[in-house]
């Protein structure tokens, strides 16, 4: 085990600095925050002094190693916004709302996806399981954005059984978790489904079922624990996606998370924002997928006699 | 339905009433800083209840009255300001009277090299010295006339909102930002960043010398996404919120009232590379000739985009701000005929490519619409438009840089409470954001600039306006309302172009009582 997690450890590294590498210069590529900043009647000298404040002046790859040495050290920069507040700071203001906002989606996806699954793969052909595969989807192919704004004509705005969005209580999450979830819940109907198709006529569920095992611990003990892997890598992947990706989702219900703080710093160009969010999200995934090669190897006896 | 069913038992959906708060739902808190220099003008929504300033503009009349300072004098050569400030006026939170010392200090900051607020550069270059001779007394030296300063950057149009030095000097910038100390009736009481804002009426609330506010708690909410504004308008989330003009029908027919700032903002078509000055000026665009820029004025149904876009909130314009003196400026007809005669004039007859780039921005969704109608007008008498949809940082780079020479864009036109403000920051040829200059031109806005009569002032004024109207500097179109949708807790609301976001002015209905 220990072997396993050493050596994910020492490919998490790379990949972050490849990625910083990426996120630099790829920022860049865009252009610079300098117009952003410069207000109403500015002059070139204006202009001039400011690129000089922000170090645009040097070269992209002197920027880059003053960058990544101050990263070693903890210092992600400051934003160019405001009362430029440090970058990693903001991103850690952002994280709990994320978090709560990805752990309540996760709840209601695999919640209901997961009996969902099972259950139209133990009714194959029925009524259960048609319905099952046109609601999965469904929740695959509709746009967030829309069925976000008709769950807040619908929960909010007609019954008055939810608000419309901001940061609160079960009411303010409730709209955007469904909406949020609803892309993972459909993708784990679908797995689950197909996973457990397979399992139920595989020798061993067919043996259990011989011992006269219950029908409950059939499907449950035998036949869903050997098909869980699959979700296990996709929520794996997912919940950082979740965290960090809600663009849409986080602008329509005015929710406060990393995800509208990144699309904002894109739109200003604010670098040392960008470059923080998008190492946490670098980090946030390779920990995920540590995570999900660490339970295989909990789950499955085989990785850890290979590993 | 488990879930809706326990929402639904807990009651935990609908807004409850709240007679004493006011809640304004805004796209964005922008930088989302307390002190006036850490950020632009979008922040004056909560700002200004906060913040007290030198001058207040009078709706009625669009002149400066008294704000923080009492009266004021300007010497005959126009370089010397003096302001006396209003005895008596408190700070929050027992920091004790304002002085002169605490308006020295507010404007030293708004110019400091790295303030980012709106006005800080022209003021830079505007400011020569500041002096307090006197704790009532605040003196400022110009390096050359400006006899709008009192109506123009230092009255409330503007960011220079007067803070507590010392509160900043014992407690540092960033605390300061905070837990900010105006003289202002409202108090900041909770910030979440992007999130939300609530103030609430100072604690000493006898010492409000402006006209005590209805509300004793204010709360900002930041919603980007217009629809779901709507919708809290409509569960009462909201009471006041920007809508879209699409949204004025339907927010209309629920029985909410739609109020709108009047000529808040100004659609307008930039043309690149007509600055005659720093390598910005490109003589190769058909549009360098003056009859290609009148016929693409002429080609445009303004009207039609008023209506049909705006939904009739605007009027057609001649100039890219509203002016006073040039109010009875005659804008461009919609003459198809006319454009097309000018077009063959000017050695264009089967018209010419050009690349429209248009961006969306609040105020401004419909900015991209707008684009395309005004391609498909401009189709209609030959040139060949080709429309381009970019961030709207992208193009003010493009355009600082001076690199967006070749191609025309969609942009916004903001009302100046000094008109000179606006001139300088669009049209003087030192402003990086000039999009068009010419010799002539600078030479009357210097003129302009150094003429302390007002008769004779508001003369060249209106020479100017006349010059950048027959120039068609700009493809003028509209001035525009800005609409908000007001709650039935909503009663009078003054509000202008010169006081736009003033919540703290609003009265409740009747029935609602605060």
């Amino acid at each position: 085990m220990m072997r396993i997690v050493l050596s994910r450890v020492g490919e998490a590294l790379v990949s972050l600095l490849l990625m910083s590498v990426v996120v630099f210069f790829l920022a860049r590529l865009t252009g610079d925050p300098v117009a952003v900043l410069l207000g109403d009647g500015a002059t070139e000298a204006d202009k001039q002094a400011l690129i000089s404040e922000l170090g645009l002046n040097r070269s992209v790859f002197e920027q880059y190693f003053i960058f990544l040495g101050n990263v070693l050290q903890g210092d992600f920069g400051r934003s160019i916004m405001g009362d430029q507040s440090p970058a990693f700071q903001l991103v850690l203001e952002r994280l709990p709302y994320s978090l709560l906002l990805a752990s309540a989606s996760l709840v209601i996806a695999l919640g209901i996806g997961i009996p969902l699954g099972v259950a139209a793969a133990v009714n194959r052909g029925r009524p259960l399981d048609v319905a099952a595969r046109a609601a999965a989807l469904f929740g695959q192919s509709v746009p967030p954005f829309w069925l976000g704004l008709v769950l807040i004509y619908i929960f909010a705005v007609q019954l008055g059984w939810a608000r419309t969005s901001g940061f609160g209580g079960l009411a303010n999450i409730a709209l955007p978790a469904f909406t949020m979830a609803l892309f993972s819940l459909a993708a784990i109907v679908r797995l689950v489904r197909g996973a457990m198709i397979e399992a139920l006529t595989s020798e061993y569920v067919k043996l259990a079922r011989a011992k006269g095992l219950p029908e409950r611990d059939v499907i449950w003990r035998h036949a869903f624990r050997n098909s869980a892997f699959p979700v296990i890598t996709f929520m794996g992947a997912f919940f950082a996606t979740m965290i960090t990706g809600a663009v849409v989702i986080e602008t329509v219900f005015s929710w406060p998370g990393v995800g509208r703080l990144a699309l904002e710093s894109i739109l200003r160009r604010d670098f040392a924002v960008i470059q923080a969010v998008v190492l946490m999200i670098t980090t946030l995934y390779i920990v995920m997928n540590l995570m999900v090669d660490l339970l295989y190897a909990w789950l499955d006896p085989r990785v850890r006699e290979a590993a | 339905m488990a879930g809706a069913a326990t929402l639904a038992v807990a009651g935990c959906g609908r807004a409850p009433f709240e007679a004493t708060q006011l809640t304004v739902a805004m796209p964005t808190f922008a930088e989302g800083t307390f002190l006036p220099w850490t950020g632009g003008g979008q922040r004056k929504a909560f700002l200004d209840a906060m913040y007290d300033y030198l001058c207040i503009i009078d709706p009625a009349t669009g002149e400066p009255g008294p704000g923080l300072a009492s009266d004021w004098s300007v010497t005959s050569d126009g370089l010397e300001w003096t302001f006396r400030i209003r005895p008596g006026v408190q700070f929050q939170r027992g920091y004790g009277e304002v002085a002169s010392t605490d308006a020295a200090f507010s404007i030293r900051q708004i110019i400091r090299p790295t303030a980012r607020a709106g006005p800080s550069s022209p003021l830079r270059r505007l400011i020569r010295d500041i002096a307090t001779p006197d704790p009532r007394i605040l003196v400022i030296r110009l390096t050359r006339p400006d006899p709008e300063l009192a109506k123009g950057y230092l009255a409330n149009a503007q960011q220079v909102g007067i803070v507590c030095a010392r509160h900043v000097a014992e407690a540092g910038e960033r605390a300061a930002s905070l837990n900010p100390v105006g003289s202002g009736p409202y108090m900041l009481d909770f910030f979440r960043r992007d999130s939300e804002i609530r103030l609430r009426i100072r604690t000493d609330s006898e010492n409000i010398w402006r006209p005590r506010p209805a509300f004793e708690t204010l709360v900002f909410r930041a919603v980007p996404e217009v629809s779901t504004r709507v919708a809290m308008m409509k569960t009462g989330e909201a009471d006041i919120a920007p809508i879209s003009y699409d949204d004025i029908g339907d927010v209309e027919r629920t029985g909410l009232a739609v109020r709108s700032i009047p000529q808040s903002w100004s659609p307008v078509i930039r043309l690149g590379g007509l600055v005659q000055e720093g390598g910005r000026f490109e003589p190769k665009n058909p549009w360098a000739d003056v009859r290609v820029r009148q016929a693409m004025n002429y080609a445009i149904d303004k009207n039609a985009i008023i209506r049909r876009i705006f939904h009739g909130q605007g009027r057609i314009a001649a100039s890219d701000t509203p002016v006073e003196a040039w109010a009875s400026l005659a804008p461009y007809d919609y003459d198809p005929a006319r454009a097309k005669a000018l077009l063959a004039e000017a050695g264009y007859p089967k018209g010419f490519p050009v690349t429209l780039k248009a961006f969306a921005t609040t105020p401004g969704a419909e900015l991209p619409v707008v684009a395309q109608a005004v391609a498909l007008y401009w189709r209609a008498v030959g040139i060949e438009v080709s429309t381009e949809l970019i961030d709207w940082t992208s193009l003010r780079s493009a355009w600082t840089s001076g690199a967006a020479r070749s191609y025309v864009w969609t942009h916004r036109g903001f009302p100046f409470t000094s008109a000179q403000n606006g001139l300088e920051a669009g049209f003087d040829a030192r402003s990086v954001f000039s999009a068009f200059s010419t010799p002539e031109l600078q030479a009357m806005l210097d003129a302009h600039a150094n003429e302390l009569d007002p008769g004779k002032r508001r003369a060249k004024l209106t020479e100017i306006g006349v010059y950048l109207r027959d120039q068609a500097a700009n493809v003028f179109i509209a001035h525009i309302d800005e609409p908000y949708a007001a709650s039935r807790k909503v009663g009078e609301w003054t509000i202008t172009s010169s006081n736009a976001l003033n919540f703290e002015g609003i009265q409740p209905a009747s029935g609602t009582a605060a």
